[in-house]
């Protein structure tokens, strides 16, 4: 048989399977159902996620304006003013936002501690959403799968019902030859129900994504609805009924989608039992406290300090050294400080990608986990981004308070800083001009490269290959026995 | 409908394998749920415990080591946590989303009542499996697989006009064969909680409470399946009928509702909070002291006369300044509260459209594990807040000695 022969005759079985779609008002209702909650869960999150990203670069810019603004001060003073930073979503958290409601959205940079990103807005929500969104995420990776089912349970039983198998077979339409056309003709309602998804994908195009990550993005979910039909084509042609098609086909579902997804949660939790940052707060004061209060200068813990110091300079009295001696020991102890918060915070992270990584394992059972976890890479709204969204904080918060900490040392000299408090004029001399609060970056947070988000991703991509084989082989060992 | 007729039936139906296996898997997923909702119980507790023997170390550090109110107020920190309840093992709620925890300090309360200690966001984020979950929305779809073809697949297999003239009575054939699947699919699932509940030491009134609620919820599910069952339709079309009702009201319902509801409800920007309250701390700096004093005797009429400073930097303005910063944000976090308890609110309408959430609502409120709980606890933790600086306001105003023993008659937070 000739390829082309082989493809009208794919094609002709296909429009067959069509044509029957289009007189059965349940698979309209279906499909109807499919377009309409991906088409507003497109629209949906595409209107919320602007609306934030401009909310959260508008506080933005206003914290740094604020801070700007500030009048002539003690530079310590502004350590504890602080600044604040907001995570802008990335571009493609229009389609997957991810864990972006579920962490905080601003971040309180001060010095001497590393302060929780505040305000989740999942706790300003309704409590609606316990069991997902109306994302265009969780509208293809789970509910789409469940329309599928509805639509194609019958694709290959309803012709053995009828009859009409064994009628195909003695015309020469080979089982492979059948297969192949209602693959097509599922292939066709999968992409139907995918197109709001794609437009969405080239919008965020417009709106600064690179192309790799949202073609793979776009891929990735095609792959995935590909394994959906395969697998509505596999338990269909080995069903031998209608009712056994559905039935195995739900229980498919419900285990794929509903259970999987959070016995991995449940397993990550439990396996792997994280100390929250009030617990490990405790030891960062404790080695604070060894490694002596910034605040106080004559704290017994900076005697080495002062004693180098003094050597370095060949001076015997703080008061004659040409740095101000409080400034230094703040910046001494603060980069001290840092160390070991970094050290928890580092151990935090680690325990919690672990987690993370333990849950995705997961990934290798179920397509819907190994999809969540390639589309939240693929977007830049899973942990590794976050926990980047930390770490570039932290950062911004180190340098910004080391620097307002040599303003201090180098800025002010010793006796003006001891007798701030004085005087109302001690007070007003112990000050900085406020030019000098120039020193915020611009800060733009920006997600990973796209090739490194392209690479994060190839584990669950791998997952979602390896589904795609399977299924490939169940259908073709079903075709061998129809 | 006789003892032989329930036997004949119960055995008929426990002994067609995908029934049987229907019920095997129901009852493994609710013992998985209960065993690792029981361990994450423990967890908790065992943080809050190992958390307290910290807080106390680290008290008693701090009290021998500062000798003065303002310093000791500045660098105690007291432990605050809302401790599991019991059933929280069967309805985890939002205990991963909302803190449980705090340790505040005498500084303004908004600055820090806003941190949020949680656990992993994107666990958080996919949500866990817990006795909740297995009633609300799984045993709808067991239900659906178990009763949508009791009367098609009898009729697919042509027995059905045989069956119904054959019975004894009415009732026991499909009424009878469709009771003694639901019980046992609800004893499947019951069971594991019960043993569970014992286990955590839950009442006998919550168990009973729980159990007949879960009873009801799935009866009121299989009377839906089974008036549709028996509409002549082949099976996989009643099924469909059922699992589009389950989600619409499941999904789809709850998900519309909550855009609609976040259009509809706006308030304050959290961020707005911290920044307002950061501007009011930060500019007593730079504004003379009487006027900052003068502010604070305003809701503090009783030290009208101990507001005066001999230095530039003393504690009871320092105070008093933290105090004036959280009076500026509190109309805002009060706004934002209230946005928060409105669209709780709004949804509580939206659930009685959502049997699941209906459900869920109620088993969270039972355990003290919703959002109510989360900000009754909230709450708690400002009063502590408050009393800390009724203690600490008379040692820091009135020109009394401070001796260690008045740190007797310090507040301690009982959950």
């Amino acid at each position: 048989m000739s390829s082309a022969v082989m493809g009208s005759k794919v094609l002709a079985i296909a429009k067959d399977e069509w044509r029957y779609w289009r007189r059965s008002s349940l698979a309209q209702t279906v499909l109807l159902i499919a377009l309409v909650l991906a088409i507003a869960s497109v629209w949906v999150t595409q209107a919320a996620i602007t609306a934030t990203a401009e909310k959260r670069q508008h506080m933005q810019s206003d914290a740094t304006q604020v801070f700007e603004a500030q009048p002539d001060r003690h530079p310590h003073r502004m350590i504890h003013y602080g600044h604040y930073l907001f995570r802008s979503p990335p571009p493609l958290s229009t389609l997957d936002p991810g864990i972006d409601a579920f962490t905080g959205n601003a971040i309180f940079l001060e010095g001497h501690q590393q302060n929780s990103a505040t305000f989740a807005e999942q706790k300003q929500s309704s409590g609606l959403t316990w069991l997902g969104k109306l994302t265009p995420a969780y509208v293809m990776q789970v509910l789409t799968p469940l329309l599928l089912i509805v639509l194609g349970f019958g694709v290959m039983t309803r012709e053995r019902e009828a009859g009409t198998l064994d009628f195909l077979k003695v015309q020469g339409v080979s089982p492979l030859t059948l297969i192949l056309g209602k693959a097509v003709a599922l292939a066709g309602a999968g992409l139907l129900i995918l197109a709001p998804l794609v437009v969405g994908a080239l919008l965020t195009l417009l709106n600064g994504a690179a192309l790799l990550p949202v073609v793979a993005f776009v891929f990735a979910y095609l792959l995935y609805l590909a394994i959906w039909c395969g697998i509505v084509l596999a338990v269909s042609a080995l069903a031998s009924s209608n009712s056994t098609s559905f039935s195995g086909l739900m229980a498919v579902w419900i285990l794929m989608c509903l259970i999987l997804p959070r016995i991995a949660g449940n397993t990550a939790s439990v396996a792997l039992a994280s100390q929250g940052k009030l617990e490990t707060d405790f030891a960062v004061l404790q080695s604070i406290r060894d490694t002596g209060d910034g605040h106080n200068a004559n704290d017994p813990a900076f005697k080495a300090l002062k004693d180098n110091l003094l050597a370095q300079y060949n001076v015997t009295t703080v008061e004659e050294l040409p740095v101000n001696f409080r400034g230094v020991v703040s910046r001494y102890s603060e980069s001290q400080h840092t160390d070991v918060l970094n050290k928890f915070a580092e151990q935090k992270m680690q325990i919690e990608q672990a987690q993370a990584d333990i849950a995705r394992k997961f990934g290798w059972l179920s397509p819907v986990i190994a999809i969540q976890t390639a589309s939240m890479k693929l977007a830049g709204t899973d942990l590794e981004n976050y926990q980047r969204f930390l770490r570039k904080a932290e950062a911004i918060r180190f340098d910004f308070v080391q620097s307002l900490n040599t303003l201090h040392a180098e800025g002010l000299s010793y006796a003006q800083d001891a007798n701030r408090y004085a005087s109302q004029q001690a007070q007003k001399e112990a000050t900085v001009s406020s030019a000098n609060w120039q020193i915020l970056d611009e800060f733009h947070f920006t997600p990973l490269a796209p090739t490194q988000l392209f690479a994060n991703s190839l584990m669950a991509l791998l997952q979602l290959f390896c589904a795609m084989a399977i299924v490939v082989g169940f259908i073709l060992f079903a075709g061998r026995r129809i | 409908m006789s003892w032989l007729d329930i036997c004949r039936e119960t055995r008929f139906v426990l002994h067609k394998k995908s029934v049987a296996l229907v019920l095997l898997v129901g009852f493994l997923l609710a013992l998985f749920s209960v065993w690792t909702g029981s361990v994450e119980v423990a967890q908790q507790h065992a943080t809050i415990e190992r958390m307290q023997k910290a807080d106390e170390l680290d008290q008693a550090g701090v009290t021998k080591r500062y000798d003065e109110a303002g310093l000791l107020a500045y660098y105690t920190f007291h432990l605050t946590y809302a401790p599991p309840s019991s059933l929280a093992f069967a309805a985890a709620g939002v205990r991963d989303v909302y803190p449980w925890k705090h340790r505040i300090r005498m500084l303004a309360i908004e600055g820090q009542i806003h941190e949020s200690d949680t656990q992993n966001p994107e666990l958080a984020m996919v949500g866990r499996i817990d006795f909740t979950f297995v009633i609300a929305v799984i045993a709808p779809l067991l239900l659906i697989l178990l009763l949508h073809d009791l009367r098609a697949s009898e009729r697919a297999a042509g027995r059905l006009d045989f069956l119904s003239i054959t019975a004894r009575t009415g009732y026991s054939l499909w009424p009878l064969r469709a009771v003694v699947v639901v019980l046992t699919l609800w004893l499947a699932l019951v069971l594991p909680f019960i043993a569970g509940a014992i286990f955590n030491g839950v009442s006998a009134g919550l168990i009973l409470s729980v159990i007949f609620i879960a009873l009801v919820y799935i009866l009121l599910w299989s009377l839906l399946c089974y008036w549709v069952a028996r509409f002549s339709f082949s099976a996989p079309v009643l099924a469909s009928f059922l699992i589009g009702f389950w989600l619409l009201t499941t999904f789809i319902i709850p998900a519309v509702a909550n855009v609609a509801i976040d259009k509809g409800f706006h308030g304050p920007q959290g961020g707005d909070i911290l920044m307002t309250q950061r501007e009011a701390v930060n500019d007593a700096w730079d504004i003379p002291i009487e006027t900052t004093m003068q502010a604070f005797v305003v809701s503090h009429p009783e030290w009208a006369d101990k507001t005066q400073v001999k230095s530039l930097f003393e504690w009871k303005w320092y105070y008093a300044f933290q105090q004036l910063g959280d009076e500026a944000a509190k109309p805002l976090a009060q706004a934002y509260q209230q946005t928060a308890e409105d669209k709780y609110r709004a949804a509580g309408w939206v659930a009685w459209l959502s049997p699941a959430t209906l459900l869920q609502r109620t088993l969270t409120d039972w355990a003290h594990t919703d959002a109510k709980a989360a900000w009754r606890y909230e709450q708690k933790v400002r009063d502590f807040h408050a009393q800390l600086r009724h203690f600490y306001y008379p040692l820091l105003f009135s020109d009394d000695k401070y001796h260690a023993e008045v740190l007797d008659a310090r507040p301690v937070f009982k959950p």
